[in-house]
């Protein structure tokens, strides 16, 4: 009899630590998409203007530069001017959510790009350079920790995203990340990029200054992104158009 | 034995790349990303070109009708494009001036200088810009063809990415931007005058006449709605659009309708009259990209406006009769109505009514970095005569772009490409940007 009711005990005492730790585990978790929320924020302001160097990288040493002044605004509206070399001056690019364009000043009219090319070449894409939040465009399927780093598993919102795929390796102390692989649907590994060189560019943002990506498609060859300014800044939303692509000069 | 280890350990650290060793630091200095409110840019262009030339062909006879046995033509071409900005507040001037140089060895040295582009502009707002002097406006969404392009230059089919020379224009763009589907309306009003040294060659002179274009970007597609009137042209109106229907394939279209279209065509016995009526032309095109960088561009175009079959070939046959007048009897009467019909629309570039064009070009085939080598192929589908284009295209050193090009006109007697003055040409273009 007594050891019906030792057992009795010991179950009803696992039903209430299990009912606990049921109760706790939201509590416990990381909620990825405010980690993700946070690690966007902590990149860039949500609207912004930066000046970037884009540096590609042939496996001799040989190097390609292009100079960029980038207005961002919102969740879904990216324009970048191309400052250098000669041959790239005065062409723009203009990103409204999933719709991409490029403006050649001596073609005239912008025509529509898609994310996968990539208007540098190199191992940077068009999604890359007129990037969007991370949190626009992908949902965090899970959140782990390993030691002082989170490891955030996400899933494209939807197939028109440059990469299915991406797992973020995120400082825990910093919410900034460390490395991104970007992925296919079948798992194959795109590109990695690699965030370095985290520096305090005023307005209290502390972020990476040096991005730097290879991929396995394009083996020996390195793509570095340098961020020379970026500060917070307010724009119209009339500046996201095609007919203002030729006037972004006059932002800067 | 110890020291053979040490040995060979230096020897594996000194194999190790550098940057595996020392972290390459990148910068960027500010001084390249300082404003100035001038700017000054400037591109400078060798086109040496070798045609082979077709003695027994309509434009041969047109242009060489004196020189009727020459096999080969060759020509060296220049370009200096200069261009410079001043920004002030909200006003900016800007200047593009474009020289042209030929040498060949038949009409010898020619020279010309234009400004491309010439004007002031005022930016009140973002949503506000006016624009008053020499401008391209670059209406339309085709690639080779914009019919829809009504305040614009035609473009040259063979090279539709050079820069073109404007016209005289005041114009004004006002933006809106608003949430949903429809996310972005603008207006584009021209004004666009016509008199004795204003746009004198656009078309009927003293007229002061209206254009304008209204943009919209509804449910992620670019639509535009265009007019021009006022006398200088027939009325026109048209419209055009572009689409991504998946991240890799883009579609677009142009449409235009010209009332009171007017054409000057032949009959059988080269007597000319002009043919009054309506004309439209349509343009439809799809640009894919594929996994394996390949970028195709594949265009329709079809005007009304254009020559029929047998007006082409009874222009032909008059030129025909004007060169065999020449070589009988010195007579150049039949040529000079011949040449004068030429101006008038029967030689300009894609003169006839049907016409298809692809350009398929590989981005960096072989992992050989900055080449692309391309192939355009245009087919004249009314007489089933084309144009060929094969060419590479390298850009591994910064700002120096060279392109070799070499073309292929196939078509029989009577047909457009088949009466081309030239069978074949190759040119090089260097050309420097600074």
């Amino acid at each position: 009899m007594s050891d019906y009711k030792e057992k009795v005990m010991i179950r009803k005492v696992l039903l209430i630590i299990s009912l606990l730790v049921c109760l706790a585990w939201p509590a416990l978790a990381v909620d990825g998409t405010k980690l993700l929320r946070e690690i966007d924020r902590n990149l860039s302001p949500e609207s912004y203007e930066s000046y970037r160097k884009l540096i590609n990288i042939e496996p001799d040493g040989k190097k390609k530069e292009f100079t960029l002044f980038t207005v961002k605004k919102g969740t879904d509206k990216v324009a970048s001017l191309f400052l250098a070399p000669a041959s790239e001056k005065g062409r723009s690019t203009l990103r409204l959510g999933d719709n991409m364009w490029l403006h050649i000043p001596n073609v005239g009219k912008p025509i529509r790009i898609t994310s996968l090319q990539s208007v540098v070449g190199g191992v940077f894409n068009n999604a890359d350079i007129l990037q969007l939040d991370y949190a626009v465009e992908y949902d965090v399927l899970d959140v782990k920790e390993e030691g002082d780093e989170y490891l955030l598993r996400l899933k494209a919102k939807s197939k028109s995203v440059a990469y299915d795929q991406l797992k973020i390796r995120a400082d825990k102390a910093k919410r900034l990340p460390t490395k991104i692989e970007c992925l296919t649907e079948a798992n194959m590994l795109i590109k990695t990029l690699y965030f370095k060189d985290v520096k305090d560019f005023g307005g209290g943002l502390v972020r990476p200054a040096v991005i730097e990506t290879d991929s396995p498609l394009y083996k020996g060859y390195k793509s570095v992104m340098i961020t020379a300014k970026i500060k917070k800044r307010a724009f119209k939303d009339e500046v996201f158009t095609l007919t203002f692509m030729p006037n972004l000069e006059s932002l800067r | 034995m110890r020291r053979f280890g040490l040995l060979f350990l230096a020897i594996l650290l000194c194999s190790i790349p550098s940057a595996t060793r020392a972290e390459e630091s990148y910068t960027l200095d500010l001084s390249e990303i300082e404003k100035k409110p001038y700017s000054f840019a400037g591109y400078v262009e060798a086109r040496p070109a070798l045609y082979g030339l077709d003695s027994s062909s309509a434009f041969y006879r047109l242009r060489y009708f004196d020189d009727p046995k020459r096999q080969i033509l060759g020509e060296a071409n220049g370009r200096v494009r200069l261009e410079g900005s001043y920004e002030k507040s909200l006003f900016r001037v800007f200047a593009r001036l474009n020289t042209d140089l030929q040498y060949n060895d038949s009409a010898h040295a020619s020279e010309r200088t234009t400004f491309y582009e010439a004007y002031a502009s005022a930016k009140p707002a973002d949503f506000f810009k006016i624009d008053v002097g020499k401008k391209t406006l670059k209406w339309g969404k085709g690639y080779a063809w914009n019919p829809v392009a009504f305040a614009d230059r035609p473009k040259d089919p063979d090279d539709p990415e050079q820069a073109m020379e404007g016209y005289i224009v005041a114009t004004a763009d006002i933006i809106r931007s608003f949430d949903g589907p429809l996310k972005t309306v603008s207006f584009s009003p021209v004004l666009f005058p016509v008199y004795d040294h204003i746009n004198s060659n656009f078309g009927q002179n003293n007229t002061l006449n209206a254009a304008g274009r209204l943009y919209f970007l509804f449910y992620d597609t670019d639509i535009d709605v265009m007019f021009m009137t006022g006398g200088g042209r027939p009325d026109r109106y048209g419209f055009d659009f572009s689409r991504n229907l998946t991240t890799n394939f883009e579609i677009h279209g142009e449409y235009a309708w010209i009332r009171n279209n007017r054409k000057t065509v032949l009959n059988a016995a080269g007597a000319a009259r002009t043919v009054e009526g309506e004309a439209h032309s349509f343009l439809f095109g799809l640009r894919y990209l594929t996994s394996f960088d390949l970028t195709a561009i594949v265009e329709f175009y079809s005007t009304s406006a254009g020559f029929h079959r047998d007006e082409m070939k009874n222009f032909y046959s008059l030129i025909s009769r004007g060169f065999d007048a020449y070589t009988k009897t010195g007579d150049l009467a039949g040529l000079a109505r011949s040449i004068q019909l030429a101006e008038s629309g029967y030689a300009r570039p894609n003169a006839m009514r049907n016409y298809l064009y692809a350009r398929l070009s590989q981005k960096e085939p072989f992992d050989i970095l900055y080449f692309t080598p391309s192939l355009t192929c245009m087919v004249n589908t009314d007489d089933f005569s084309a144009n060929i284009l094969p060419e590479i295209l390298y850009t591994g050193i910064t700002n120096l772009e060279l392109r070799l090009r070499a073309g292929v006109l196939i078509g029989g007697r009577n047909t457009e490409f088949g009466e081309k003055q030239n069978t074949w040409r190759i040119e090089l273009r260097a050309g420097y940007y600074f």
